[in-house]
């Protein structure tokens, strides 16, 4: 009985983690950062 | 109906996995860590869960990841260097069968650190990946915490999720693991986004905090209780009211010893008279064996190479003769193929002074890069620079915590742990990489302005300083 609580509790809890993390766009890229590579350092942006 | 749950879930995460592949990489922490085919008897026991999350893991980021965000950092680098050491020393090993069967967890779990950092992209990635840690080895932690308080602990009789003695399931690493996420668990409680701060998150982290310090008491492991010491020790560093902080420590622990069970207060006795107890004993003699062992194969006898050790060591027992009189009585206990007790007597005595030497260097490598990444963000004060100076702060104390138990416990390479730096090492070289890019973009904003003051109105300088904050 108090495996299956602790069981339920931190699966549920992951569960919903699981489902909040796959709706969030800053998952696979931080807000504010373009889709295109930045330019490394040192390097020309182009267009200079 | 355990088992249909534990499917149920572990096949939802794979689904998941679909719509964004780093769950996947989240997948093999979780089942890397709760192992819930072992716990399960029917439907994931069948299936080769581990195998299945290892090859989605890796697949998945190798087809559908960005790859213009990962580096390489020269932590991974050693872990390479001592993943090819180990092997080395597996294909020469005193016990080669033995060592083979340890050589098959360890390059998983290495190559698993190793691999780690380079999907750690994001903040939310980051966040996700301690998150996942802390709800896994909470499972255990949970339950054999609830025990524990109802009064089923004890030394080896503490019944865990599963009785394997491997991976967390082993008591002492248990009681290590579970100190080591209390600062994690405090991170993610203050700073966390997919649980937002809310009491009933703090509730739910001074629940799991008063488990995790039930684990040392039911396992009745001393090692945990050492490792609480130090954590509550290094936990003042970062205090604000420090006094408020000790006087409640003081109190608790005081509060806390009528409580404990008698079995575990005469356990913890045997910390200071260590002669009486064997296990102690044995401990040293094992180390002083490793040491010698270590002069003759200085690059290392493989792994299991303590199977070769005969120790014979001094024990005594005090007993009660009347009220007045105690006999001790000294006797000599002669031992063989005693493990070794302690990660770093097992690193010199399996990989040798190179390989404790590799072993250190990523430890201390580790602590050190968590206090730069500290002292470097505490004093920022943007609204997105609040969370990686207490995480760094985090992941040290949980590597502090590891070292001490590490002392006492062959955990060397306990995959938690390799987990957990590779962890750090994400970190680092995602701050490192960020902290570039915002320099980048005040020296290209401050030349725009610069050009635009040439061709128009004159515009004062921008401050010095804002390239380099």
């Amino acid at each position: 009985m108090i495996d299956l609580f602790a069981l339920a509790l931190t699966h549920g809890l992951l569960a919903l983690a699981a489902l909040r993390l796959v709706m969030r766009a800053d998952l696979d890229r931080d807000p504010g950062e373009s889709e295109e590579a930045p330019p490394r350092r040192g390097m020309r942006p182009p267009g200079d | 109906m355990t088992d249909y749950g534990l499917f149920l879930f572990a096949m939802g995460l794979l689904a998941l996995g679909f719509r964004r592949p780093f769950v996947w990489v989240l997948a093999y922490c979780y089942v890397d860590i709760l192992a819930p085919q072992q716990i399960s008897w029917h439907l994931l026991a069948q299936l080769p869960l581990s195998l299945i999350v290892f090859v989605a893991a890796f697949g998945g980021w190798l087809a559908f990841d960005a790859k213009r965000d990962s580096r390489f950092t020269y932590r991974q680098a050693l872990l390479c260097v001592l993943l090819v050491y180990c092997g080395c020393t597996t294909l020469t090993a005193d016990f080669p069968a033995e060592a083979l069967t340890k050589w098959a967890w360890v390059w998983k779990a290495l190559v698993f650190a190793i691999f780690l950092p380079l999907t750690l992209r994001t903040r939310l990635r980051i966040e996700a990946v301690v998150l996942v840690m802390v709800l896994s080895a909470g499972a255990i932690i949970i339950s054999a915490g609830i025990k524990t308080a109802l009064g089923g602990g004890g030394y080896g009789y503490l019944a865990l999720l599963v009785d394997s003695n491997t991976g967390l399931y082993e008591g002492s690493t248990l009681a290590m693991a579970a100190i080591a996420i209390i600062p994690m668990t405090f991170w993610l409680a203050r700073h966390g986004t997919i649980f937002p701060r809310h009491w009933t998150v703090t509730l739910f982290a001074l629940a799991l905090t008063f488990a995790c310090l039930l684990i040392p008491v039911g396992t009745e492991a001393r090692t945990g209780l050492i490792c609480i010491g130090v954590l509550a020790v290094l936990a003042l560093r970062t205090a604000r009211r420090r006094f408020l902080y000790m006087s409640l420590m003081a109190i608790g622990a005081f509060a806390a010893v009528p409580f404990l069970p008698q079995s575990y207060t005469s356990r913890l006795s045997t910390i200071e008279n260590h002669q009486a107890d064997e296990s102690a004993s044995t401990r040293l003699a094992v180390w002083a064996w490793t040491w010698e062992y270590a002069k003759d194969h200085p690059m290392g006898g493989g792994f299991e190479a303590y199977r070769s050790n005969k120790v014979r060591y001094q024990k005594k027992t005090t007993t009660e003769v009347s009220d007045d009189d105690t006999e001790i009585v000294s006797s000599y206990v002669v031992d063989a193929g005693r493990a070794y007790h302690s990660a770093y007597f097992e690193m010199l005595g399996e990989q040798g002074y190179p390989g404790l030497a590799l072993w250190l260097w990523l430890q201390l490598a580790g602590l050190w890069q968590m206090e730069r990444i500290r002292w470097k963000w505490k004093k920022r004060t943007g609204p997105d620079e609040q969370w990686q100076a207490p995480l760094a702060n985090a992941l040290q104390l949980a590597q502090v915590v590891y070292l001490v138990g590490a002392a006492f416990i062959g955990v060397a390479y306990q995959p938690f742990i390799l987990m957990l730096i590779g962890l750090q090492c994400g970190l680092w070289s995602y701050l490192k990489r960020i902290d570039a890019q915002r320099i980048d973009g005040a020296a290209r904003r401050i030349g725009g302005v610069r050009a635009l003051s040439a061709t128009s109105a004159p515009v004062p300088a921008p401050a010095p300083e804002a390239i380099g904050a």
